[in-house]
């Protein structure tokens, strides 16, 4: 089976990403494929996540190699599961730890471990094969210490650093997209209207598995919020300031250019 | 010979380097004759090598049981029409002169051209544009210079171009053929091949356009192909990377022709090895370039995206411009990385960054004007007397602070209606000292 791509006239090698080449009005004649090879232009389906650490200070069962316990992790902005899209992750530790490459297949994906030093975690995104064959990395700062020094540590309130971000996949297939559509994990476009694709017919059954999402995490209450809103608000505001701003000096500049004669005496310069 | 026994290798050595040993000790001793030590030295102290020439490879001399004589002889040549006898050296062998026709007889081909009777022109070849009179001098003409069109064209009685003729020619021999030997047997013969008229004349002129070209023609079209060859070779390089790494294809757009692809890894957070992007002068062409080169990839975060963007927005303004907005933002209150970068957010944050490079453009665009009004300014009506240098640097930083004045006190009362300035009068009397002094905008004044 071949491909091809659109507005070229040229057929493509095949292989067996050729089915995935291929722009949405042309189809491959091979219909399994059809899914993976239909894909959506101008739409991009983006999928918010939080990513960071927790860290609790051991106080009394704290030694010099084990003075911290801390917990990366991956989890949906909204704490929903984010196994439809994610196939894996990779947290990439530092080589002190044994086995520094850690594989977690299943949510939540996350990862507590003991230790005293703060470093660098590498966290690799896999995801399932119709919605990305590349994975993306991340990189977290491990922060053990809080900021104010003061005291000794609490071990009560743990050091939690997070960061909020958006997945994007520019060209969604179409079936990824019919296998998200309805997933509160996923920030789906609106399509126009009369764009239909069903969702697949079998769809998991969560009661075997474990939960997936974050919503009741034991962890849950450290938590950071994001809320986009707060942020708006900001950035609307400063929008307004530079703008009358703008506006003013604007006006300056064409009253200056409207009367030049003002500032020039009459012999002009040599 | 000490080293040798500590060694404990044999003292006597074996005989062949012995004899190397005694003759180059005896060469040098022995001053040869002919030649100074020195020049003898330079060979290496032994006589100059030679190749070895087969002595019987030397001058081949003739048996000599020949005999060899040259004479004066007549001879003819059979390629002349007539009977001329010319005289020449010629090499005799035991007085038996040589044989043969002339050597250079052999060379005097002539073409085969085909001869028509008359009525074959009038069943074949008869043509609107040619009389049978012209033929006829064609094909003399042809026999006689051997097919050589342009002396033909030189001779030919009526003027027509090389083309007309060599397409009368080639016409009425290919209808003579196929007259004459109708089964398919004659299509590999030479004369078979048509000859197109049209496109001959096409070629010539094109070819006598090139050869006439000026020197800046060109030039131009020197540098026309480098450019087309770069476009391609983008083109190439797009399609390459596309077709081996990035399964998905998507629609670039109309910049196609200005931009290569990134490259293929997918590490938003560390810096991409991206090939560059055309710049192109407006921030609309940077916007779309940038959202084309994020949809090659297949995944990204979306504060890679918004980094894209800003890069690609700031791209014409220099280091101390970008800082500048930074600072700008710092003060509006804004993160310099959105916290929660949604994609309104993204859109608001970076909508906001290109209204604060504008704002800074406008200011440095008011700087200059009033520095050009006040260079030519010594009237009283400023309110600085003899400070020709209004703007300066540390107050324009501070694009919320009331901007240095031109002129008149009408623009204070705009002014302050939106900023209450502690300590700050608001005559027309505002020195330079005192606008120094900036304040920092905050929230509240909103």
């Amino acid at each position: 089976m071949s491909a091809r791509k659109q507005g070229d006239g040229q057929p493509e090698d095949g292989g067996a990403t050729a089915g995935k080449r291929l722009k949405i009005a042309k189809f491959s004649e091979d219909p399994e494929k059809k899914g993976l090879s239909r894909r959506l232009k101008d739409a991009e389906i983006s999928l918010p996540i939080v990513y960071g650490t927790i860290a609790f200070y051991l106080g009394r069962k704290a030694s010099e190699s084990q003075s911290h316990k801390w917990t990366v992790y991956v989890r949906g902005a909204t704490n929903e599961d984010l196994s439809a899209v994610i196939k894996r992750v990779v947290f990439q530790l530092h080589p002190s730890f044994n086995n520094p490459t850690r594989v977690m297949e299943a949510p939540p994906f996350e990862l507590s471990e003991c230790g005293w030093g703060e470093f660098e975690i590498a966290i690799s995104l896999f995801f399932h094969p119709d919605v990305c064959d590349k994975q993306l990395d991340l990189y977290h700062h491990l922060k053990l210490y809080p900021e104010d020094e003061s005291g000794p540590q609490s071990t009560k309130k743990p050091v939690v650093v997070e960061s909020y971000d958006e997945i994007v996949f520019p060209d969604p297939s179409e079936a990824f997209y019919a296998r998200v559509q309805n997933n509160p994990a996923v920030i789906v476009p609106r399509m126009p209207a009369g764009f239909n694709i069903s969702a697949p017919v079998a769809p998991e059954n969560t009661s075997e598995r474990e939960r997936g999402d974050t919503k009741d995490h034991p962890l849950s209450q450290w938590f950071m919020n994001f809320s986009e809103a707060d942020e708006l608000l900001k950035l609307a505001a400063a929008r307004q300031q530079v703008q009358a701003h703008i506006v003013k000096l604007r006006r300056q500049l064409s009253v200056m250019d409207g009367m030049p004669q003002l500032s020039k005496p009459a012999p002009a310069y040599e | 010979m000490d080293a040798k026994d500590i060694l404990g290798l044999p003292k006597n050595q074996l005989p062949i380097p012995q004899e190397k040993k005694s003759r180059p000790p005896k060469e040098p001793q022995r001053k040869p004759d002919g030649i100074s030590r020195e020049v003898y030295a330079l060979t290496g102290g032994l006589a100059p090598l030679m190749p070895s020439v087969d002595v019987s490879q030397l001058k081949r001399r003739p048996p000599s049981d020949e005999k060899v004589t040259w004479q004066w002889l007549p001879f003819t040549n059979s390629a002349r029409k007539d009977d001329l006898q010319l005289f020449h050296w010629v090499r005799v062998v035991n007085g038996v002169p040589p044989t043969g026709d002339y050597a250079f007889a052999k060379y005097n081909k002539s073409a085969n051209i085909i001869k028509y009777t008359d009525e074959e022109y009038e069943k074949y070849l008869t043509d609107p544009a040619w009389t049978k009179e012209e033929t006829d001098q064609l094909f003399d003409l042809c026999e006689r210079f051997d097919l050589r069109f342009i002396v033909i064209a030189d001779r030919f009685p009526s003027s027509r171009t090389v083309e007309e003729l060599k397409d009368r020619y080639y016409s009425v021999s290919r209808a003579l053929l196929s007259a004459r030997a109708p089964p398919a047997d004659i299509t590999g013969h030479p004369l078979v091949k048509p000859y197109n008229i049209s496109q001959e004349v096409e070629r010539k002129r094109a070819l006598s356009m090139v050869l006439s070209q000026t020197k800046q023609q060109e030039r131009k079209d020197t540098e026309v192909l480098a450019e087309a060859k770069r476009i391609t070779e983008s083109r190439m390089a797009a399609k390459g990377p596309e077709e081996s790494e990035l399964p998905a294809v998507a629609n670039i757009g109309p910049d196609n022709s200005q931009r290569a692809i990134t490259g293929d890894a997918v590490t938003p957070s560390t810096a991409m090895p991206s090939s560059a992007i055309a710049a192109s002068s407006t921030l609309m062409a940077d916007n779309a370039s940038t959202l084309a080169s994020l949809r090659m990839l297949r995944v990204y975060l979306r504060t890679y995206a918004l980094d894209q963007m800003v890069q690609a927005a700031s791209a014409s303004a220099g280091l101390r411009t970008i800082k500048r907005v930074e600072q700008t933002l710092q003060e509006l209150g804004v993160n310099l990385k959105p916290k929660v970068p949604t994609k309104a957010v993204c859109a608001e944050h970076l909508e906001l960054r290109k209204e604060i490079l504008t704002l800074l453009n406008l200011q440095k665009q008011l700087q200059y004007k009033e520095a050009e009004g006040t260079s030519f300014q010594d009237s009283p009506y400023s309110e600085t007397p003899g400070t020709p240098k209004r703007a300066p640097r540390g107050d324009q930083d501070r694009p919320f602070m009331p901007d240095p004045l031109g002129f008149g006190g009408d623009r204070f009362g705009k002014r302050d209606q939106k900023r209450k300035a502690p300590g700050r009068t608001s005559e027309a009397a505002q020195s330079p000292s005192q606008s120094k002094r900036p304040r920092k905008m905050k929230a509240s004044d909103i």
